[in-house]
């Protein structure tokens, strides 16, 4: 019945005419041996099974043309539409009264028939999108949801779906150009309090019916409801992120404040004193005060870098300015200007020379670096080593900087890389907590992951960093080797 | 012109015009202070300064534009003034024709290291093109090609002579990798900042002590290289 219900009109009616035409032509051919009486009955069978295909229009007409063609072929005289004998006439009215009877009797269970299969239909796609609605927090994907199915219903040539807020949304189908008259139909997508944006659907032909405009309508109710549940979900997100960023907030505050102080105490002292001529001219205290002035300005300088550097990351402003290079001239200029404040230990540094170029930031991975050995140097013994190795792993350069230092709960090996984060309440070594979770920041920026673990005797930081950029490998330079 | 090298200083920090004056007074310098591109840009062609410092942070105009507007009709020596992390800016300032830079916060020491080189720069322009430079113990000849450590000639590739010859002749001076890429390969090489890092660490092997802490051609993070010469 489905395929059949969907042929056009026209296919209709010419099915009827045939249908009817070939009946009345096998009537006729068995005239003589038929009964006028059984002929009636026997037509009532074509439009019973028009009515049923077709509908009622189609049953209504046929019954007359049957009509006609049964007093044209089949009453006598033949040929003509007059009818001589009264029990014919009786007949013929009868037949008509029936067929019509008929028709409309079956016409109308048929409709009802439709009718409620369109409802079924209808409250299959209701349920359909409501399901797919459901626990959806993205307007994206509401309105590709919503659009499809507006599209599955409507069948038309063009269809767009706009979502209106401090992010609009906007889904169309099919891609492609849009259709230069007006839509056929738009039903705004409405909440309680506001309107969140619209469905257009274009389809000139068939017209769009009233119950399509009435099941539009009900999905567009549906997806507003969707969006207010995504909207809400996401403010409340914001206000956990707000939460957690204010939590930092607070920590970076009194870390700061603390940590700035420190330095600018020294400053202040040092510098107020040579001013108020309380240290004599030639005094050695004068040049420990002025040497102390010029370090405490130096460590608060890095203090501000360390922050600035933490909220870039925090903003994923931190963007790699990437190069290929050579990792060893990268570690020699750290280790280069780190030989005062690394004076105490013994740096070695093993890198092959044949590892290849590796696609980094310069400035960044020396930040590394420098906050890797500064760590080294802070918590590892006067006198002990600390090693820089590196090799090729897979597709990745693995980079491990080690130190003799005390070994670090097993549990903490992850955390010690998250901001303000201090092994415990007294550990009294100065900076900001920040500098692991910078060097994570810069790692995870290039691709790579970092890393703790504890050696025999030691502490070891490893991490990695992808040796291909852009899918391109590490380029293999063409040497001269004239000489002049 | 007095005699003593006049020194203009754009910058609207006060406490920084103050500190700069202060100590290049005392240096025997003559200076004059302006706190916006537009006053620096009247100052300078007013005065025609021997130097120029310059921050890159101005409240009416962008440093870089300033630069290139000085550019555009004077070659005098341009040293700029910026913050940590703005590579890029200083970048931009040195190929739009600045001639070196000073990292804030910076030791005064820094500050008058790049001042004699700028003026020995000015001064090479009018002629005086030094033909032999020293570094501890390399003596690399300009005229003849011939680099030597101690008395010994190191023998150098085409490429690397060309590359040592450029940041020697430069020495004091920063150069950014787009500038020794155009000017040692090719302007089309400029971004092959690769060949560059393979063949200063050639030039090291050749020429330093310790090639990985080098003491003569210094890595300017993120902006170039330095060569330190004797002065």
């Amino acid at each position: 019945m489905k395929p059949l219900a969907y042929l056009s009109t026209v296919w209709h009616y010419l099915f009827s005419a045939l249908l009817i035409a070939l009946t009345t032509l096998f009537f006729f051919a068995l005239r003589d041996f038929l009964d006028t009486t059984l002929v009636a009955l026997l037509y009532l069978i074509p439009i019973g099974v028009i009515t049923t295909t077709s509908g009622f229009t189609p049953g209504i007409i046929s019954a007359v043309f049957s009509f006609f063609a049964f007093n044209y072929f089949f009453i006598k005289p033949y040929y003509t539409l007059a009818v001589h004998r009264p029990l014919d006439l009786v007949i013929l009215t009868i037949f008509l009264v029936v067929s019509v009877v008929l028709s409309r009797l079956v016409g109308r269970a048929q409709a009802g028939l439709a009718a409620a299969n369109a409802r079924e239909r209808e409250a299959t796609q209701l349920y359909e999108l409501s399901a797919a609605l459901a626990g959806l927090h993205d307007e994206y994907t509401v309105a590709q949801i919503l659009g499809r199915q507006v599209a599955a219903l409507s069948q038309g040539e063009y269809l767009e779906v706009n979502i209106t807020g401090s992010q609009p949304v906007h889904f169309s189908q099919p891609q492609g150009a849009l259709p230069s008259r007006p839509p056929e139909l738009t039903v705004p997508i409405q909440a309680a309090r506001s309107t969140l944006g619209e469905i257009l659907v274009w389809r000139s032909k068939p017209p769009i019916s009233t119950g399509e405009t009435r099941l539009i309508q009900t999905f567009a109710s549906q997806a507003a409801l969707a969006l207010e549940r995504a909207r809400l979900a996401q403010a409340e997100s914001r206000a956990k992120v707000l939460e957690e960023s204010d939590r930092l907030k607070s920590a970076i505050l009194s870390s700061v404040s603390h940590e700035l102080r420190t330095p600018l105490s020294t400053i202040k002292a040092a510098a107020s004193s040579l001013r108020g001529n309380e240290v004599g001219w030639d005094s050695p205290a004068r040049v420990e005060l002025i040497a102390a002035i010029d370090d405490e300005s130096d460590h608060l300088n890095m203090l501000v870098g360390n922050l600035l550097d933490m909220s870039r990351i925090e903003s994923g402003a931190l963007k790699p300015k990437r190069e290929w290079n050579i990792l060893s001239e990268i570690v020699g200029s750290v280790t280069a200007r780190m030989k005062y404040s690394a004076e105490e230990h013994k740096i070695e540094v093993d890198i092959p020379e044949n590892l290849p170029f590796v696609p980094v930031d310069y400035v960044q991975m020396e930040q590394v670096f420098t906050n890797l050995i500064s760590n080294s140097v802070k918590y590892a013994p006067a006198d002990s080593l600390i090693r820089i190795r590196a090799g090729v792993e897979g597709e990745c350069v693995r980079v491990q900087v080690s130190n003799q230092g005390p070994q670090i709960p097993p549990e903490h090996l992850e955390r010690i890389f998250d901001k303000f984060y201090r092994i415990n309440e007294v550990d009294r070594v100065t900076g900001t907590g920040l500098g692991l979770s910078i060097c994570k920041g810069i790692i995870e920026a290039h691709g790579g992951k970092i890393w703790a673990e504890n050696l025999r005797d030691g502490l070891a930081f490893n991490f990695t960093l992808p040796l291909t950029w852009e899918g391109s490998p590490p380029p293999q330079l063409p040497m001269d080797t004239e000489v002049e | 012109m007095s005699a003593e090298p006049h020194i203009l200083v754009i910058d609207d920090e006060l406490q920084i015009q103050r500190a700069i004056r202060t100590i290049l007074t005392e240096k025997g310098f003559r200076v004059t202070t302006a706190s916006s591109g537009e006053e620096g840009l009247a100052l300078a062609a007013a005065n025609e300064p021997d130097i120029i410092i310059l921050d890159l942070g101005l409240p009416d105009m962008d440093g870089v534009e300033v630069c290139s507007r000085l550019r555009e009709w004077t070659q005098t020596p341009i040293i700029i003034l910026s913050v940590r992390d703005s590579e890029r800016d200083k970048v931009g300032a040195l190929d739009k024709g600045a001639d070196d830079y000073l990292t804030k916060p910076f030791g005064i020491e820094e500050l008058l290291a790049r001042v004699r080189v700028a003026l020995r720069h000015s001064a090479q322009k009018q002629g005086m093109q030094s033909k032999v430079v020293k570094a501890g113990d390399l003596t690399i000849d300009l005229v003849w090609h011939i680099v030597k450590r101690g008395e010994e000639e190191v023998k150098l590739t085409g490429t690397e002579y060309k590359l040592l010859a450029y940041l020697a002749a430069n020495h004091g001076r920063v150069l950014t990798h787009q500038s020794i890429l155009t000017h040692v390969w090719d302007p089309a090489d400029a971004d092959h900042t690769e060949y560059l890092r393979v063949y200063i660490r050639q030039l090291r092997k050749k020429l330093e002590a310790d090639p990985e802490r080098p003491q003569y051609i210094l890595t300017e993070p993120g902006i170039g290289y330095r060569f330190i010469a004797d002065e």
